[in-house]
């Protein structure tokens, strides 16, 4: 596993406890998962997302990564309506691990209520939680 | 050798031998502990070993067109098929198969889930050469192997950082109903078991010892025996 020192964690980005980064925006926010998860997963196999227009709450799951011989589940950040996924993941779901805040984004989402974004970690307190 | 509980080094985590368990009640039982690992009631880690009725499991992405035999010949046998949140594809558990379900929280150990997996495979390999029986991984195919058969399989699953779900090493199993499909999806692989590998003095219960301490230390913590009943309130 990298280091915490070596892990890619921009700053235009919130992070919550499970891992997922959310960027936030005008219109819907994207959401994937951090370079710190994509490390300590392994290769990714498989990547399972929601239907568009689903309606998710904050810390509801909204799909799961496979990576070799393990499926672990991913939570929603902030809750909101799903606008848009990631179809590219199912070809190439290898993409989370190689660009994890770019081409390897997830889904995006028409957010609920502004506040839970607020209370997201930044850089810095992610930075700390995962003992940085 | 080290015994079970011997090593007093390292963080508490908790071992439950049980008797064998139709596949849904232990499934039922992680699902219970996970949730109590995850918001702290259960303050240890916990590893479950026991041992299945038949039955075959699909991993999350399925695996039913690995089934080689219709579906009728499993009623026929008695054998149910259970759809499973885990990883992999299709498998079977019998008597004289060994499971073993960690219930980790991964954050706190500093575990990546990368990081398990190949724990797993470490453990059922030094546990395979107990018995004086040769055994490696295969790069392109995860698992344990030996002579080109599969002796150790794994299928985990994570939520919010709790692993369950966990590996199945072949002790002294009927193989029989592995031809009934292409296990974890391959075609053309052949199963096999410490017994059938020629394994001295191949029992469950010196398995289960065997490889309760070599996890022990690939974990890094202090096995503590509890029962069942330990468990009820969760």
């Amino acid at each position: 596993m990298k280091e915490i020192n070596e892990l890619n964690l921009p700053e235009d980005l919130r992070y919550a406890e499970d891992h997922e980064w959310l960027r936030p925006s005008e219109g819907a926010a994207r959401i994937g998962i951090s370079d710190y998860a994509q490390d300590q997963l392994g290769d990714i196999v498989y990547v399972e997302l929601p239907a568009v227009g689903r309606r998710l709450n904050k810390g509801e799951e909204f799909g799961t990564v496979e990576s070799v011989k393990a499926v672990s589940s991913l939570y929603m950040p902030v809750g909101g309506e799903v606008a848009a996924v990631n179809g590219q993941l199912a070809e190439a779901p290898e993409l989370v691990n190689t660009d994890p805040y770019g081409q390897g984004w997830m889904i995006e989402v028409k957010v609920t209520d502004p506040a839970e974004i607020e209370v997201l970690m930044d850089r810095p307190a992610y930075s700390k939680a995962l003992g940085g | 050798m080290t015994a079970p509980g011997a090593r007093d080094q390292g963080r508490p985590c908790l071992l439950i031998d049980l008797p064998p368990t139709p596949y849904t009640e232990a499934l039922d039982l992680q699902h219970r502990l996970v949730a109590a690992r995850r918001d702290g009631r259960l303050a240890q880690d916990a590893v479950l070993l026991l041992e299945h009725a038949p039955v075959f499991t699909l991993g999350r992405r399925g695996g039913l067109d690995d089934l080689i035999v219709p579906r009728e010949r499993l009623a026929q046998e008695g054998i149910e098929v259970v759809a499973v949140e885990r990883g992999g594809l299709i498998t079977y558990h019998g008597p004289g198969q060994l499971v073993v379900y960690p219930i980790l929280d991964l954050n706190r150990l500093r575990l990546g889930v990368r990081d398990l997996v190949s724990h797993l495979e470490a453990v059922m390999i030094r546990t395979a050469a107990d018995f004086g029986v040769e055994a490696g991984r295969d790069e392109r195919n995860r698992g344990v192997w030996s002579g080109g058969k599969k002796l150790g399989s794994i299928g985990l699953a994570v939520r919010h950082g709790v692993s369950f779900h966990g590996l199945a090493l072949n002790v002294d199993i009927d193989l029989t109903p592995f031809s009934w499909i292409h296990p974890c999806g391959l075609a053309g692989v052949a199963m096999t078991s410490l017994a059938a590998e020629g394994g001295a003095g191949v029992s469950m219960d010196t398995a289960r010892r065997r490889l309760a301490s070599h996890l022990a230390s690939a974990l890094e913590c202090r096995l503590v025996p509890v029962s069942l009943d330990a468990l009820a309130g969760f």
